[in-house]
């Protein structure tokens, strides 16, 4: 076999991906200063804080905004809605990403990276960051598996990617069942502490709350990555297909807020609405940005037809429930008052992340951006509309019958 | 429920002094610089005006939980509940993702944030002293608290001891053995003449904070393998129901011109 290795003459560095380097390389040395000295000196993480903006940004957006991709998987492999095919790709290469992405950003806060597998050996059953972190590392199997088709063309190795292809099925099925598990699981993190989040946000259903909000994030993101692949790569974009998600986002939205309020008033706690505060607001905050806007967008079917109707939608709802997440991880998280005599150590009650923190994220999601790049310039990420005839799953007879 | 038959501290705030020779005492028997003590001093300083003054002070140290929050939480079971009190920490399998910290009511674990990979960072937080328990003695705070504001024993007995004293001066205690019942009991009871949330202590309600976590973590594998059963039905039936529609249409297209079926 004769290599072409010619195959961009014109290979040149771009300035975009000159910026993300130096944001991944300050990011590379934030790390290396963190694993030498320790989570104190480069963060504002403390005892009384022992997670922040990591957590908040890398875990819980980090996982939410990858859900396209067992949204995806599900509707073309299990649904069989083939449509959708040139969604599927672009999406569970997101959903990769942003996995490798949550994980990398972990092993940078963890105390002990080097202990992580020691999740497989040791198991506590009654811990919801088990069932996260064993899912989350099934997870990003099934993803490799369902990604490889596109390596093995890409590399022109057919045989491969068709036997893959033949016995995808179970992978699909065990990645939506992995998904729907630790999505709603990042809710239960925090079902441990009825005491420190504010009742606005904790109830038994954060589950099925996270779930849900999981799956418009995900619809959200197939439209933001479509949007900004289609336009940093000059191709053409899939509007008929956008919209038919963008339909799906309101039916969504309107189940998560009879949800949200639903249980508030269950709850008998509808009165936390205006006489909490801040948090008040922030919650408020959270449903208009998130919820209302993106609902009234959405339904109007003019938006949903145009490009820049379907990126502003889809913007304004990922912001909103970013949001959600930051305020259920961080904002609505109340800590021990500080007390007048206590020791040096204990007695940090106030967190804001600092520069270096943010920065060693910022580089982490540079990285994803830079990869996502690379994979969808050098792979057959983006499928034109003639050669599909290959991309189509035969039916699987293992499984259906 | 069963009446577990084990140790616990008994705390009274009348008595506490703040002295501070628990914390030394702590810091000698456990080798802990006093900079990362694990039992502290707490309180909210002098309160009222002169010359009313008034001033309260609690040990504050791991309540030894029955239900640990710390250990339902921990992924990789580093926390054990010993049968008879104390709850203990293995950093050998800890990996540092201090979610134990988030999840205890008291804000007790604390993580070494000053210490690189190769150093170690690890949770530390009072374990009972079981070197010395074990061996017939008190803890160490216990041992050489100078005016018995700790005092140790069977959990009953210092229940009992609490109550009595509260009988005996109402005037003088707040009606309440702090850790009796709160998360579901803890092995630390704590007597008190001011508010106990002036000593530090958070509101907990009497049913453990890990009740209802523990609870939906239960229904996961079952959730999961029901999921997957109804996944597999749907990708059969969509399979079977296209596979149908397939193998009609071309037969449809030719009847089209003929007459309809």
């Amino acid at each position: 076999m004769k290599l072409n290795l010619t195959v961009h003459p014109r290979f040149r560095i771009g300035i975009l991906p000159m910026i993300l380097l130096a944001l991944m390389g300050i990011a590379f040395v934030i790390a290396m200063i963190r694993y030498t000295y320790g989570i104190g000196p480069i963060t504002d993480l403390s005892n009384s804080y022992p997670w922040g903006f990591w957590i908040s940004f890398d875990l819980f957006t980090g996982v939410a905004i990858s859900s396209g991709g067992f949204l995806m998987a599900g509707t073309v492999y299990i649904l069989r809605i083939k449509e959708f095919q040139p969604l599927l790709r672009p999406s569970v290469l997101t959903a990769f990403l942003g996995y490798i992405m949550v994980a990398v950003a972990l092993l940078v806060d963890l105390g002990h990276p080097e202990r992580i597998w020691y999740m497989m050996i040791h198991m506590n059953g009654t811990s919801v960051l088990l069932e996260i972190g064993i899912c989350v590392m099934s997870y990003l199997t099934v993803l490799a598996i369902e990604f490889a088709p596109v390596v093995f063309e890409g590399i022109k190795w057919q045989k491969f990617a068709h036997l893959i292809h033949k016995f995808i099925m179970p992978f699909v099925i065990l990645g939506v069942v992995l998904s729907t598990l630790h999505q709603s699981s990042l809710g239960s993190l925090l079902l441990i502490q009825p005491t420190k989040l504010h009742p606005l946000w904790w109830t038994p259903f954060l589950p099925i709350m996270f779930f849900t909000s999981a799956i418009t994030i995900g619809l959200g993101m197939i439209i933001l990555e479509s949007s900004l692949s289609s336009r940093y790569f000059q191709r053409g974009l899939e509007v008929h297909l956008l919209e038919k998600l963008a339909k799906v986002i309101p039916i969504v939205l309107a189940v998560y807020a009879f949800l949200k309020f639903g249980e508030l008033a269950w709850a008998g706690e509808l009165g936390y609405l205006f006489t909490s505060g801040v948090m008040s607001v922030l919650f408020w905050a959270e449903i208009l940005i998130g919820v209302v806007t993106p609902f009234i967008l959405f339904s109007i079917k003019k938006v949903r037809q145009s490009a820049n109707g379907l990126l502003t939608g889809a913007v304004i709802l990922l912001l909103g429930m970013i949001l959600n997440r930051f305020n259920v991880s961080w904002f609505a998280v109340k800590h021990p008052d500080p007390l007048f005599y206590l020791p040096s150590f204990m007695s940090n009650v106030h967190y804001f992340p600092t520069l270096p923190e943010v920065l060693v994220s910022v580089g982490i999601f540079s990285a994803g951006i830079m990869a996502f790049g690379l994979v969808a310039k050098y792979l057959p990420v983006f499928e034109n509309e003639e050669h599909s005839h290959e991309t189509v799953v035969t039916p699987t007879p293992a499984i259906g019958d | 429920m069963i009446e577990i038959k084990h140790k616990a501290y008994l705390f009274d705030a009348t008595r506490c002094i703040d002295c501070r020779a628990c914390m030394v005492a702590c810091s000698v028997e456990n080798s802990i610089p006093m900079d990362k003590t694990r039992i502290w001093v707490a309180g909210v300083g002098v309160k009222g005006e002169f010359p009313n003054l008034d001033r309260a002070t609690m040990v504050y140290h791991c309540m030894h939980c029955e239900h640990p929050d710390c250990m339902s939480a921990c992924p990789v079971g580093a926390y054990h509940k010993r049968d008879d009190g104390p709850v203990i920490y293995n950093p050998d399998v800890c990996i540092g993702c201090r979610y134990c910290m988030n999840a205890c009511p008291f804000g007790v674990p604390h993580f070494d944030y000053d210490k690189g990979i190769i150093a170690g960072a690890f949770i530390d937080k009072c374990t009972f002293c079981p070197q010395r328990v074990d061996n017939g003695l008190e803890p160490a705070c216990v041992a050489t608290c100078p005016t018995d504001a700790l005092e140790y024993g069977e959990r009953e007995d210092m229940i009992k001891a609490a109550h009595a004293r509260i009988a005996a001066h109402p005037e003088r205690y707040i009606d309440h053995v702090y850790g009796e019942f709160e998360n579901g009991g803890t092995s630390y009871l704590i007597l008190s003449h001011v508010p106990f949330s002036e000593l530090g202590l958070p509101a907990i309600p009497e049913k453990p904070v890990n009740e209802v976590s523990e609870k939906v973590m239960e229904m996961t594998i079952p959730f999961a393998i029901g999921w997957g059963a109804v996944l597999t039905a749907i990708t059969a039936g969509v399979a079977i129901y296209d596979k149908k529609k397939e193998s009609q249409k071309p037969a449809e297209l030719d009847e089209k011109v003929e007459a309809p079926k």
